[in-house]
C-alpha cells in the first residue's frame, strides 16, 4: 500500500491520447481528457500542472453546475473511464470502487450478494458517480436512517491538483488512523482535488419496505406527524414533506415494515394516513426524486436548518414567491432539516431577489444554503454563496495548501475562496 | 518556561483560579489513560467558556507556546499528553448543557460534559446518545470528539462522527468558527467531519452539538460459547451474512473469560473457548424475529451453551463482565499492554492464529476481547516486568498492531493515534499520504502549536520508545473501566 502511489506515478501507461493538450482548444473550449487508471489520473493532473491548466472534474455531470460557476477551465477531467468496481469483500461489508462508477451500477452489483449502499441520490436516475456524489453532497431522504454517502466512505484515494496521490482512510468499517481527507472533499465540488477510488461501507438489503402516505399541506401539521413519527418505536428510514403530503417509509423484514404501516397509520397525529400499495411505492419515491432534482429553467437550492424551522421559512419561502413572481416549492427532509427549494415560472429577476431574500432569512435562522441549479440569468443578479462564514480564512488556508494556484474549479465557492 | 508576565496575562484573561502552577497541581496533568508516557506541563489553564479558551489559545499563539487541549484524559493512546515546556488547557471547568430540545432531537453541550451524561439527561425524553465508550460514565464529549469515539455498538450506530452535528471551534490562532450546523449537512466542504478524530490537533471544540435518537423499543441479549475461536467465527459470519445488523457483536477468548469472571463474576462460562455477546435492538416485533433467527445461527454452528438476558439486569451483568476485561486482566496477570488494532472481519480467525502464535513464540500470554462484528481486536498482552518481561510484551504488541495493517486493516480503531502509534503511521500509510496529512493540519495550524507530536510521526518522536502500560489511576480506584 505504501507503495502503492510512488509506483504508480512511476509506471505511466497512459497513451498520448490521454495527455491533455497544450492548454484550451484553438477554439476557447477546454481540452478533455478521460483517463482509465490512477497512474493515467495522476499524470494528466502533473503535465496540467506543468502547464498551470486550470482544471473541472466531472463524473456524470448531475451537479456540474452547482455552487459558483467556475471562472476559467483550460482541461475537464472526465472520471467516466474510471467506472471498475475494484473489490467487493462482501462478508466484510465494504466494496471498493473507482470514483467514476455510477452509483445506480454499482447498486446492481451489490444486489446478487443481498447487499446495497444505503444511499438515494436522487441524481443517481441521470447516472451520478460516486465520486461526483461525495463532491457534490447530493443525498437523499433515506440519509435520515442511514447517513449521506459521506458517512459510509470508509477510505478514499485522492489525485490533488499537482497530480500527488494520496491515501485517506482503510478498507475496514472501523478505523481512527490519521486525518479524514474524505471529508474535505465532501461538498468541495472538486476544489481541493478530485476523487479517485472510493472505499465504501455497504448493507444488507433491506427484506422488505413500505410507505405510509398522509396528506398535508400545512407545514406544521406536516412536523407535528413527522415528529410523532420520530417519537414512536417505528424507526423509519425516511420521512418527507413535499407540500402536499407526507411520505414515511420503513424499511424491516416483512413482519415489521407491515406492522409499522400499520402502527404508524394508528398514531392520533398521522389520521388519515394510509400504507401505499406496493405498486404504488416506487413510483411516489420517484416523482418525489424527480420534485428534488427540478427542471431546466428552475432555480433549486438546498437548505439545512433545524427541523423545527421549517413552518416559518416555507411561509417566507411562499411570501418571497408571490412578491417576486415566480412560484416556489418545497421538498423537505423534514426529521432532519434538509430542504429542497425549487423556484419555477416567472423571470431570472424573479429567481435571484427570492433567492437571495430567502437565504437570508435562513441564515437569520442558523441554517445554511447551497444553490444548485438556476434558471439562467440567476448568476448575473445573485450572489451564488451569500456573505462568507467566520470559516472563510480557514477555506482560503486550505485551498492554499492543496490547490495553491488555485486551478481546481477556480471560483467555485466565490466570493468565499 | 513561561515567564511571570505571560503567566498575568493568563491570568488576567481567565481569573487566577483558572491558572495553575502549582507543581504538585500540575503533575496530576502530567499523562492520559496510557500512563506509559509522561511529561508535567508548565501551565495548566481552566477556561469556562469558549471566549475564555480563544483568549488562552490567542496566548499561546503569540507566545508561540504549544498547548494541548484535555478533557476527563481517558484515552488509551496518549493523545493528552503535556508537551514540554507547554500548556494543558483543561475543559474540565466547560460542564454545562447549553440547551437540550428534544424535538428536534438535538443537545448542546460544552466539551466537558461526559457521554453518560448526555443520555442520562436525554432520557426522560426517551432520547440517548448513541456512541458508548466504554469509559462513558468519565470521558468527556470532547474528548469523544477529538478521538471520534466508538464504543460496542458502532457496527449498527456508527462512531462520533455520525453523532455530531455542529462544533464551535476555536482554532489554533484564537480564532472562533462554527462547523457544520443545525441539520447533519451544511454548506461547503465537511469541516466538521474533517475536525472530528484529529487528536486536538487542529484546535479545541467549545461546544458541540449532537444528535440524539430514540431509546430502542426492544434489547436482545445473548452469550453464546463455543469450544474454538473458528466456531464462534463462524457463527459471527452468519449473523452478519443473515441480513441483520445486529447492535452490538463481542467475543472474549478463555483467558478472558477467566479473568472477567475472577474480578466481577458475570456468569460467563469458565470451560468455554471463546464467548460472543450478541445483542439485537430495535422495534419489539422485529428485534425477537431476529433474535430467533441468531439463535439458532449460533446452535448452527455448534455453541455449546446459550445464555439469554431475561431482564435489563441480567443484560447489565453480562455487559459489566464484557466491559471489565480490560482492567480484569490484573487479575490474572500482574501487568499487561492494550492494544487497539482493526483487521477486515473476516480475516479475524487468522488474526487470532498469527497472535496465539506470536504468543507462543514469546512465550507470553495474550487475551482477546474484541468487536467481533466490525473486527476491532483488543489484545491484552500479559507480562510480569519483574521478570523483565515488559520490553518483550511491548514489542509483541506493537507487533500485533503492525499485523493487523498487514492483514488490511487499522492501526487503530477507536483508541486513537496519539503519542502511541504515530511511529507506526508509516506502516499504514505512505510518505506522501502523510506528507499530506502535515500539509492539512499546516492549514489549520501553520506554527504547529497545537497538540505537537501527535497524530503523525517526527523524527524526534520516533528515536524514543514508548512505556508499558499502567492502569489510569482512576481506574485502580475502581471508578472507570476499559474495554
Amino acid at each position: 500500500m505504501t507503495e502503492e502511489s510512488q509506483a504508480l506515478r512511476e509506471d505511466v501507461p497512459g497513451g498520448p491520447e490521454n495527455r491533455p493538450g497544450p492548454g484550451s482548444g484553438s477554439d476557447g473550449s477546454p481540452s478533455r481528457v478521460r483517463p482509465t487508471s490512477l497512474a493515467e489520473t495522476a499524470a494528466a493532473l502533473e503535465t496540467a500542472a506543468a502547464e498551470q491548466q486550470s482544471l473541472l472534474f466531472t463524473g456524470a455531470g448531475t451537479a456540474l453546475d452547482w455552487g459558483a460557476p467556475v471562472t476559467r477551465t483550460d482541461l475537464v477531467v472526465e472520471t467516466g473511464g474510471l467506472d471498475r468496481l475494484i473489490s467487493h469483500a462482501a462478508e466484510d461489508w465494504t466494496v471498493g470502487v473507482e470514483a467514476g462508477m455510477p452509483l445506480a451500477r454499482l447498486q446492481e452489483q451489490l444486489a446478487p450478494a443481498g447487499q446495497w449502499l444505503p444511499v438515494d441520490a436522487p441524481t443517481a436516475k441521470a447516472g451520478a458517480t460516486l465520486g461526483g456524489l461525495l463532491a457534490g453532497g447530493d443525498v437523499g431522504p433515506r440519509r435520515l436512517k442511514y447517513g449521506g454517502l459521506s458517512d459510509l466512505v470508509i477510505g478514499a484515494t485522492l489525485v490533488l491538483a499537482d497530480g500527488t496521490v494520496v491515501r485517506t482512510g482503510g478498507d475496514v468499517i472501523k478505523n481512527v488512523a490519521g486525518y479524514d481527507l474524505a471529508k474535505l472533499m465532501a461538498g468541495s465540488f472538486g476544489a481541493f482535488g478530485m476523487v479517485a477510488r472510493l472505499n465504501l461501507r455497504v448493507h444488507p438489503l433491506p427484506e422488505s419496505t413500505t410507505t405510509l402516505a398522509l396528506a398535508a399541506l400545512d407545514a406544521g401539521q406536516a412536523l407535528t406527524a413527522a415528529r410523532a413519527v420520530m417519537r414512536s418505536p417505528l424507526e423509519p428510514v425516511a420521512v418527507e414533506w413535499d407540500g402536499e403530503r407526507l411520505l414515511i417509509r420503513f424499511h424491516g423484514t416483512e413482519d415489521s415494515t407491515a406492522a409499522r404501516g400499520r402502527l404508524g397509520a394508528e398514531l392520533p397525529e398521522l389520521a388519515g394516513a394510509r400504507v401505499l400499495d406496493a405498486d404504488e411505492e416506487e413510483p411516489a419515491w420517484e416523482a418525489h426524486a424527480a420534485k428534488i432534482a427540478g427542471e431546466e429553467g428552475d432555480t433549486v437550492l438546498r437548505a439545512a436548518t433545524r427541523p423545527a424551522r421549517l413552518p416559518a421559512l416555507h411561509a417566507k419561502l411562499q411570501e418571497l414567491a408571490e412578491g417576486s413572481g415566480v412560484r416556489a416549492a418545497i421538498v423537505s427532509g423534514i426529521a432532519q432539516g434538509l430542504h429542497t427549494v425549487v423556484l419555477r415560472g416567472g423571470e431570472a429577476e424573479g429567481h435571484a431577489a427570492a433567492l437571495t431574500a430567502w437565504r437570508q432569512a435562513v441564515h437569520e435562522s442558523d441554517g445554511s444554503v447551497t444553490l444548485r441549479r438556476r434558471r439562467e440569468g440567476v448568476d448575473a443578479r445573485a450572489e451564488s454563496w451569500g456573505p462568507a462564514p467566520a470559516t472563510t480564512p480557514l477555506l482560503r488556508s486550505l485551498k492554499q495548501q492543496f490547490d495553491p494556484d488555485d486551478r481546481c474549479a477556480p471560483g467555485r465557492f466565490a466570493p468565499w475562496f | 518556561m513561561i515567564d511571570t508576565a505571560l503567566r498575568h496575562e493568563f491570568e488576567a484573561a481567565l481569573g487566577a483560579d483558572a491558572v495553575l502552577t502549582d507543581p504538585l497541581q500540575l503533575r496530576t496533568y502530567e499523562c492520559d489513560g496510557l500512563t506509559g508516557f509522561r511529561e508535567v506541563p508548565a501551565l495548566v489553564l481552566l477556561p469556562r467558556t469558549t471566549e475564555e479558551v480563544a483568549a488562552a489559545v490567542s496566548l499561546c499563539a503569540k507566545a508561540g507556546l504549544p498547548f494541548v487541549a484535555r478533557g476527563a484524559g481517558t484515552g488509551l493512546s496518549g493523545g493528552a499528553v503535556p508537551v514540554a515546556q507547554g500548556v494543558v488547557i483543561s475543559l474540565a471547568r466547560m460542564r454545562q448543557v447549553v440547551e437540550f430540545d428534544p424535538d428536534d432531537r438535538r443537545m448542546v453541550l460544552q466539551p466537558g460534559v461526559t457521554n453518560a451524561e448526555i443520555s442520562k439527561i436525554a432520557a426522560p425524553e426517551g432520547l440517548y446518545y448513541a456512541p458508548d465508550p466504554s469509559s462513558q460514565v468519565v470521558c468527556t464529549i470532547g474528548g469523544n470528539v477529538a478521538e471520534n469515539s466508538g464504543g460496542a455498538h458502532c457496527v449498527k450506530y456508527g462512531f462520533t462522527v455520525h453523532h455530531v452535528t455542529a462544533l464551535r471551534v476555536v482554532l489554533p490562532d484564537g480564532s472562533i468558527v462554527t462547523f457544520g450546523g443545525d441539520a447533519p449537512e451544511s454548506a461547503g466542504p465537511d469541516l466538521r467531519g474533517l475536525f472530528i478524530g484529529s487528536e486536538g490537533t487542529l484546535g479545541i471544540a467549545t461546544e458541540i452539538t449532537v444528535r440524539l435518537l430514540r431509546i430502542p423499543q426492544a434489547v436482545r441479549t445473548l452469550v453464546a460459547d463455543f469450544s474454538t475461536v473458528e466456531a464462534a467465527g463462524e457463527a459471527v459470519s452468519g449473523i452478519m451474512a443473515s441480513g441483520i445488523v445486529p447492535a452490538a457483536v463481542e467475543m472474549l477468548d478463555s483467558l478472558a473469560i477467566e479473568a472477567c469472571e475472577a474480578a466481577v463474576n458475570a456468569g460467563y462460562s469458565l470451560d468455554a473457548t471463546a464467548a460472543l455477546v450478541v445483542e439485537l435492538d430495535g422495534m419489539e416485533e422485529e428485534c425477537d424475529e431476529q433474535f430467533e433467527r441468531v439463535v439458532a445461527l449460533c446452535r448452527e454452528k455448534g455453541t455449546t451453551n446459550i445464555r439469554i438476558a431475561d431482564d435489563a439486569a441480567e443484560r447489565a451483568r453480562i455487559w459489566q463482565g464484557r466491559k471489565a476485561a480490560f482492567a480484569a486482566v490484573g487479575r490474572i496477570s500482574p501487568d499487561y499492554f492494550v492494544q487497539d488494532g482493526v483487521v477486515p472481519r473476516t480475516r479475524l480467525s487468522e488474526a487470532l492464529g498469527r497472535i496465539a502464535e506470536m504468543s507462543r513464540t514469546e512465550g507470553l500470554r495474550v487475551a482477546n476481547v474484541f468487536h467481533a462484528g466490525d473486527g476491532n481486536l483488543h489484545p491484552l498482552v500479559l507480562f510480569d516486568e519483574q521478570a523483565g518481561e515488559a520490553e518483550r510484551a511491548e514489542e509483541l504488541s506493537g507487533r500485533i498492531a503492525e499485523m493487523c495493517v498487514e492483514l488490511g486493516g487499522s492501526l487503530s480503531g477507536e483508541h486513537g493515534i496519539g503519542l502511541d502509534k504515530a511511529c507506526s503511521m508509516p506502516k499504514m500509510f505512505g510518505e506522501t499520504d502523510l506528507a499530506v496529512m502535515q500539509q492539512l493540519r499546516r492549514s489549520f495550524d501553520p506554527a504547529q502549536l497545537a497538540n505537537p507530536g501527535k497524530v503523525l510521526p517526527t523524527p524526534r518522536l520516533c528515536g524514543e520508545k514508548p512505556g508499558r502500560f499502567r492502569p489510569h489511576p482512576l481506574e485502580a480506584a475502581g471508578v472507570i473501566e476499559r474495554w
